[in-house]
This record gives structure tokens, C-alpha cells and sequence, in this order.
């Protein structure tokens, strides 16, 4: 009982802590039901501002940005929620929607199938439910090689054998996936464009060549940086150069 | 005066004898008394190709037009001299500005690189005496005409203008455009030959004034006889600058001229010369170009503009009408929508109507009945909805707004019509045939296209930039399971070593144990004591083959002991002498005879057995 004490007391500053960005969330919500965008979005940038963020929060903060016609930071969160977690089905489909109401509109270069096939199965699951499903294969394939090692049975045996090699090669394959998917998170640099037009240039100074233009929302691959000059490609394979002040990085 | 006339007379006669002789005339006429704002011709005559006529400087008249050059030719033959003659004559419209006498300096014109000059002229001009005046002193002129023969239709007997009411309105509001004719002399038959382009408008042409609307109108001292030809109601489509081209007018002009007829008889003279007989009218014909206006449309103002707001400017009501609100499947209601007042009403061309999907709804009929006055465009606009609706229960026909530009309030005005609730009752089966899609099924229609809603249920933060994967609790989770599996696999197996170390244990000392029931056996059999030999015997037979093969004792019986060892890959052969010794073992026991010997018998066969097995194994 004086053990149990004594973890709440240690846990309470946490728990409270802890709640506070919930309740945040919660008027948030009961703001964006009642019709208080800009409302909604002040709370909503005020939790990610403490330092937290979830799929929800980025969708819930992209709706109320949408619902004022503020499309770009709509794509903006959107994305974000989809980076988190890329097969949720309800961001994808805002985020399809959000696409809808932009100016630019790229068409992207074909992939080949099985890229496009492999890509779908790494955005299928986020990287914590691919590292989650890899544990539980894992266990799974070290009972069956225990069953393997252990039984006397010659059928159990068998099983455990080929059950082990399957589910530990798949564990290492999903580990894999979270791999990339993590890396896709965490270095693949993504932006949107802010700034109602910008003109892309061919290098990274203000005189040279005029490319292309992209409008609001736009979303670019950041390929690389030099100054307050950012190197961008666009879905088509366009490549080009914009400054720094147009884009807000995903 | 005198001189004038005698200069005149002069020139007169020098036109008869110099004209034979082709001697250039070239000389200026006008009245020589004028009233103050009163306009008159000054025409300046040569008889010969003339160029570059030079006029001469005015003080104390404004020139309204002119100079305008007419030529004619008259070839004559006289008792067989044929002559040709050329008449060029230079015209100004002039106005006497003030009172007094004013000199007219000489003209100047080049024939034959020659130049000559004109007569000077000396014009009285004397105080306004009122408007009768003018018309006869306009009887003057027609009368100086008929000296020369010549009809001088003034340029200003007859003009035409294009006058709006308002030439600022705004995007929408109507203005009205006027043709109007100005003559003095009497016209006839003005027929419009190129009408306004009204480019940027939506025009309607006001019909209800087909006669000509006269009334007198006085301009710079001259009453003209003022005629509204045409009434067009014009509403900007557009805004910024907007030209109305001129419009062009054909209309026969009839001159007065009077003609003296000399009969010689007094009487007749003064019959026929009045007014009466007298006067016969030139009919002049003449094409006139009216003037072009700008009219400058200012925009409707921006801010508080209705999303549905299509255009209507004016002053509307707006009233609508459902034939009833209880109906059955398939049996079509019908909504009346009316826009009535002022304002561009025939350029509302729908409404926001938004029917619940499952009416069928056509395109609304629309009626109007429209009437146009001199002060604007009114009416009313009708559209008739016919509803189906093809499903059954209770639908509500949203407010159908209309939106309009309030002119006198100078604001947007959006008036809405009433909600309806439409109960639809299940009409008789057969009609659902009518229905265009297959009945029980059909596809869903997508109305509209938003964002799917938040999420409301509580939400699971993390911190920004933490992953599971990667984390520590990650790599112990994934350690762990191994480490299990290492620690039950060496436990197990540890375990099963000193099982299997049991096994070899008891299997090493099986055939000791044996031996040494075997030689108790062999004791109690010297002893000849019976019942102890036959239980050592049966005790080292099975304890051999418990031990022998890691049978547990209690799992032998004479029933299991042949799968026992038939699984322990034992011959055969040897199974069914092991069991045949076990069974006369069991036998021996009670079997009549020498006891010595059987019990001898037994024993032998025993140690064969567990020797054969011995061997068999090795």
C-alpha cells in the first residue's frame, strides 16, 4: 500500500503534466464543432508549440486550417499527419480533398510497379507499427524455434523449423521497413509553398533564369540547401531553386 | 444701302457681260441687317474652279458652321451658243453676336493660280425684336433663296442628339437613352437607319410611345420643335466606360418656296401669290449623324456581396408559392417563384434552388411579364418548379434566397423564401415504374465534397520527434524475447542432459541389476524355495527391460510390453521369446511336475533371454 503511494507521488507532477495539452486538445475540439476555426487553431498550434504531436492533432489542426481556406497550411498539417502515420485513410482522403483547391497541379512521374507496390506496403503501416508488428513476429518465431529445439515430436519439430525461419525473416523484414519508414520520416525533407507565387529559379541566385512558377500549397522535395537558397523538386521531376521564405518545411 | 444695291446691281450686270466672256466673279452675299442672335448664311460664289478658298475674319459674329463648298455646272445652249458654266460657293453659318455695324473683310480664292478677292460686306446688326422675328427674317432668306434658285437648307434646320438620363449609373442600373430630332422647318418620314450599338448593355426598347412626343424647346435663342423618336432602356452589364456609337437618321426636310407667277392680271397675282398658293415645299431629303456618348458605370460595391447574387440591381419582392405540401410518391408539386418591381428583371435568370436529392426536379419555366415606361424597366419574373419527388417521407425544401442590389438603400438585400416540409406518402406500387433507375437499387449520388470531421476521441501525444522504433524500450523489447529464448533453450537442455544421464545410467546398470536378481534366483533355486526364486526371476525380467529400454515400470504390462519394445526397434524374434519366457515364467509357477526342474528350466531360459538381448544391443 506505501508502495503504491509512493508511485503516484512520484507519477503525479507527470499525470498533470501530461493532461493539461489533453484538455488543450479537448476545447480545441469543442471549438472547431462550434465553427471557432481560427479559434481551433490557435489551441491546436499552442499544444504542437509545447512540444507534442500526433496524427490526430495534425489532422484535427489541417481541418480547422482548411475550414478557414488557409489550403496551404491545411496540406501543411495534413502532411505532417501523414508522415507520422502514412496509412491513415482519413488523412489521406483530407489531404486528397485539400490537393483539390490549390492551383498547381503536378502530375507525377509514373513509378514502376513494383517501386509503387513496395512504397504502398511501406506506407501501409507508420514506423512504430511496423517496429510493433516486427516484436510480436519475432516472439513468434522464437517460440517456434524453441518448439523446434525443445520438442520430440517429429511433427512439432518440423513446424517449429519452418514457422521459426518464416516469422524471424519477416520480423527482420518489417524491421527493415521501419527502417526505411523512419528514414523517410526523419531525413527525407519535404516543404510546402507559402507564398501565394514564387518564380523557381535555375541556380541559387536571385537573377538568374526564371523555371517554373509554383503557387500556394505546392508541396516540393527538398533536395538540397546552400545559403537561404533551397534546391526543390517537384512530383514531375522539375528541378529548381527557391528561396528559403517561400516554403515551410513539413 | 443705296450703294449696296447699286454695287450689287453692278456685279449683277458685270455677271452677264463677264460671264460670256468667262471673267472670273467672285464675290460675297449676305443680308445686310441681322438681328442679335439671329443666324444667317453668308455664301461667298465664284464662277470658275476654284481652290484654296481663303475666308475672311469675323468680329462680332461666331461662325456656327462652315465654310462648306458646293459646286455646280450648268452647261446652256442659247440659239445654238453653247456655253458651260461652273458655280463653286462657299457657305458660313454665322450668328450676330452684338449689336452694331460690322465690316466684313474680303475672301480670298485661287482660279488658274490667280488669286482674287471678294467684295467687303457691311452688316447691320440691330436689337432682338423677339421670336416672331426670326421666323421672318427666315422668310427673308427662303426669299433671297428663290432669287437665286436655290434651296439653303441650313445645316441646323434639323439635327438629332442621343440624350441619357443618367450618365453615371451603376453595374446593373438602368438608364433610359433618348433619340431625339430637333428641327425648325417641318419634317417627315424620319426613319432610323443605323440604330445605337449598345455594346455592354442589355438593352429593352421602351414601346409604349410609338407617336412622336413633340414639345418646343428653345437652344441659344431658336425654338426648335423637339421629338422623342425613341426610348431605350439600357442596363450596364459591365463597369468602366462604356460608348454609345451615334445613330444615323434619314428624314425628308420641306422648304418653303414661294414662287411669283406673273399673269399680269392684278387679280390673279394677289389671289395666287398668298400664302395659300403660293407656297410650294422643297422636299430636302437628309441623312443625320447624332452625337456619341460615354457613359461611365461605376461598379457594385464589393463588400457584403451575397454569395448568390447574380446581377439583379433594382427594387424587387420576392414571393413564392407551393401548390401543396402533401403528396404522394411520383405525383409531381409544383413551386412558384416570383421576383416582382424595377430593376433588371429580365436579366435574373435562375435561382439557388436546392431540392432534396431524391425530387426530381426540371428546369424551372420561366415567364415574365414585363413593362417598360420612360422611367424604367418593371414587372415581374416567374419561375415554375415541377418537383417530383420519387421516394417517400418527409422532406423539407430549403429557403431559396434571391439577392439584389437595393438602389435606394444602396446595399445588398437578400430576401428568402419560406421553409417548406414536404410530407410524401408511399403512392400505389405500379408507378415506381416511372421511376428512370431499376427499382429497390440505386447508385449513390454524391452531393457535395468537404473534409472528412476531427477526431473527438481522446488523443495519444508524444513528444515531437520520438519514435518507438529506435528507442530503448524498442531494442529491450527486441532483446528480450532472445535472451528468453536462450535462457529456456540452455535450462531445457540442461535439464534434458541429466535426464538422458538417468536413462544411461539405469540402461548401463540393467544387466547388473539382472544378474544380480539372477544369482538370488539361483540361490533361493539351490534352497528350493519356491516362491522367492519366481519372484526375483519376474522382478529381473521386468526391471531389465524398464531399465533397458527407460520404460517406466508402471507403464509395462504383459498387453503393452510387445508395443513397447516393437518401438524400441527390438527384433522381432526377440520380442516373442521375451515374452514367451515372461509368460512361462508366470506359468512355471503353478505348472504340475518336478519343481527342481522346472524351476531350473525357467532359470536358464531367463539368463538366455536377458544374454540374447545383451548381445542383440551391442
Amino acid at each position: 500500500m506505501k508502495k503504491v503511494l509512493i508511485v503516484i507521488l512520484i507519477l503525479l507532477p507527470v499525470l498533470t503534466f501530461a493532461i493539461d495539452p489533453q484538455i488543450t486538445v479537448a476545447k480545441a475540439n469543442k471549438a472547431y464543432t462550434a465553427g471557432f476555426y481560427d479559434n481551433a487553431v490557435e489551441l491546436y498550434k499552442s499544444v504542437i508549440a509545447e512540444g507534442y504531436e500526433s496524427v490526430e492533432l495534425y489532422y484535427n489542426l489541417g481541418n480547422a486550417c482548411y475550414k478557414q481556406n488557409d489550403f496551404a497550411s491545411a496540406i501543411l498539417f495534413y502532411e505532417k499527419a501523414h508522415k507520422l502515420d502514412p496509412g491513415n485513410e482519413d488523412v489521406n482522403f483530407n489531404l486528397r480533398i485539400a490537393n483539390t483547391k490549390i492551383t498547381d497541379k503536378i502530375e507525377p512521374i509514373p513509378e514502376l510497379f513494383y517501386k509503387r507496390w513496395y512504397r504502398t506496403l511501406l506506407e501501409s503501416y507508420s514506423v512504430d507499427k511496423w517496429a510493433k508488428i516486427g516484436l510480436v513476429f519475432l516472439c513468434i518465431g522464437l517460440i517456434s524455434g524453441l518448439l523446434y529445439l525443445i520438442s520430440r515430436r517429429l511433427l512439432i519439430r518440423k513446424a517449429g523449423f519452418w514457422l521459426g525461419i518464416c516469422f524471424i525473416s519477416a520480423s527482420l523484414f518489417t524491421f527493415l521497413f521501419a527502417w526505411q519508414d523512419y528514414n523517410n520520416v526523419v531525413h527525407r525533407k519535404e516543404a510546402i509553398i507559402f507564398s501565394p507565387t514564387v518564380t523557381i529559379k535555375s541556380s541559387p541566385d536571385e537573377k538568374s533564369v526564371d523555371l517554373f512558377v509554383l503557387h500556394e500549397g505546392a508541396k516540393v522535395e527538398l533536395i538540397d540547401n546552400i545559403g537561404t537558397w533551397y534546391e526543390i523538386r517537384i512530383a514531375n521531376g522539375s528541378v529548381g531553386w527557391l528561396s528559403a521564405s517561400a516554403i515551410e518545411k513539413i | 444701302m443705296s450703294k449696296q444695291i447699286l454695287l450689287s446691281f453692278c456685279s449683277f450686270l458685270m455677271m452677264i457681260t463677264f460671264s460670256m466672256a468667262q471673267q472670273v466673279q467672285f464675290s460675297g452675299n449676305a443680308k445686310s441687317t441681322v438681328e442679335v442672335g439671329e443666324t444667317f448664311n453668308l455664301t461667298y460664289s465664284v464662277n470658275a474652279q476654284a481652290t484654296g478658298f481663303r475666308g475672311p475674319s469675323f468680329t462680332g459674329f461666331d461662325i456656327l458652321t462652315g465654310p462648306y463648298t458646293s459646286q455646280s455646272s450648268s452647261i446652256r445652249a442659247i440659239n445654238g451658243r453653247t456655253s458651260m458654266s461652273i458655280a463653286y460657293t462657299f457657305t458660313y453659318i454665322l450668328r450676330a453676336s452684338r449689336e452694331g455695324t460690322f465690316e466684313i473683310p474680303e475672301a480670298t480664292v485661287t482660279v488658274d493660280n490667280k488669286q482674287y478677292k471678294s467684295n467687303s460686306l457691311t452688316i447691320k446688326v440691330v436689337k432682338s425684336s423677339g421670336g416672331t422675328q426670326s421666323t421672318s427674317s427666315r422668310g427673308n432668306t427662303s426669299k433671297n433663296n428663290q432669287v437665286n434658285g436655290v434651296i439653303q437648307a441650313g445645316s441646323n434646320d434639323v439635327f438629332i442628339k442621343t440624350v441619357v438620363d443618367n450618365s453615371n449609373p451603376l453595374q446593373g442600373e438602368g438608364i433610359i437613352l433618348t433619340y431625339k430630332i430637333y428641327f425648325k422647318v417641318p419634317i417627315s418620314q424620319p426613319s432610323i437607319t443605323k440604330p445605337s450599338t449598345y455594346e455592354g448593355f442589355w438593352s429593352h426598347t421602351v414601346k409604349d410611345n410609338v407617336k412622336l412626343n413633340q414639345y418646343n424647346q428653345n437652344i441659344d435663342g431658336e425654338v426648335y420643335h423637339v421629338a422623342d423618336l425613341l426610348k431605350v432602356v439600357l442596363f450596364p452589364l459591365k463597369s468602366g466606360k462604356l460608348l454609345i456609337d451615334p445613330y444615323e437618321l434619314e428624314c425628308v426636310a420641306q422648304y418653303k418656296r414661294q414662287t411669283k407667277t406673273k399673269t399680269g392680271d392684278p387679280f390673279f397675282d394677289d389671289f395666287f401669290n398668298n400664302s395659300f398658293f403660293n407656297e410650294s415645299y422643297a422636299n430636302v431629303e437628309k441623312t443625320l449623324k447624332s452625337n456619341s456618348l460615354v457613359i461611365n458605370v461605376r461598379p457594385l460595391p464589393i463588400a457584403d456581396k451575397p454569395v448568390d447574387f447574380s446581377g439583379a440591381v433594382g427594387n424587387f419582392t420576392f414571393t413564392t408559392l407551393l401548390d401543396k405540401t402533401q403528396t404522394k410518391t411520383n405525383d409531381p408539386i409544383n413551386l412558384k417563384c416570383t421576383i416582382t418591381g424595377k430593376g433588371n428583371i429580365q436579366l435574373i435568370d435562375k435561382l439557388n434552388t436546392s431540392f432534396p436529392p431524391d425530387f426530381e426536379s426540371y428546369d424551372p419555366k420561366i415567364t415574365n411579364n414585363i413593362n417598360s415606361s420612360g422611367d424604367g424597366v418593371s414587372g415581374s419574373q416567374t419561375f415554375e418548379y415541377l418537383i417530383i419527388p420519387r421516394k417517400a417521407g418527409k422532406f423539407t425544401i430549403k429557403p431559396i434566397p434571391f439577392s439584389y442590389f437595393d438602389l435606394s438603400k444602396k446595399r445588398y438585400v437578400t430576401l428568402t423564401s419560406p421553409e417548406y416540409t414536404v410530407n410524401v406518402e408511399k403512392g400505389s406500387g405500379d408507378n415506381n415504374i416511372v421511376s428512370y433507375s431499376t427499382p429497390g437499387k440505386e447508385d449513390i449520388k454524391y452531393l457535395g465534397n468537404d473534409i472528412r470531421h476531427i477526431k473527438d476521441q481522446p488523443i495519444l501525444l508524444q513528444r515531437i520527434g520520438t519514435f518507438f522504433f529506435g528507442s530503448l524500450l524498442f531494442f529491450v523489447m527486441m532483446i528480450l524475447p532472445v535472451l528468453i529464448f536462450f535462457t529456456i533453450f540452455l535450462i531445457w537442455r540442461r535439464l534434458d542432459e541429466r535426464r538422458s544421464d538417468v536413462v544411461l545410467m539405469k540402461n548401463k546398470k540393467a544387466t547388473k541389476v539382472a544378474i544380480k536378481r539372477l544369482k538370488k534366483a539361483n540361490i533361493f533355486l539351490r534352497d528350493k524355495k519356491q516362491e522367492p526364486f519366481y519372484i526375483e526371476i519376474s522382478q529381473a525380467l521386468w526391471g531389465y527391460l524398464s531399465d533397458k529400454f527407460s520404460i517406466p515400470l508402471a507403464d509395462l504390462s504383459m498387453d503393452s510390453v510387445h508395443e513397447a519394445l516393437m518401438e524400441k526397434n527390438v527384433k522381432d524374434e526377440i520380442i516373442t521369446q521375451f515374452i514367451q519366457t515372461l509368460d512361462n515364467t508366470e506359468y512355471a509357477r503353478f505348472a504340475p511336475g518336478e519343481k527342481t526342474m522346472i524351476m531350473e528350466k525357467t532359470y536358464q531360459e531367463a539368463l538366455e533371454i536377458i544374454t540374447r538381448i545383451e548381445r542383440e544391443l551391442r
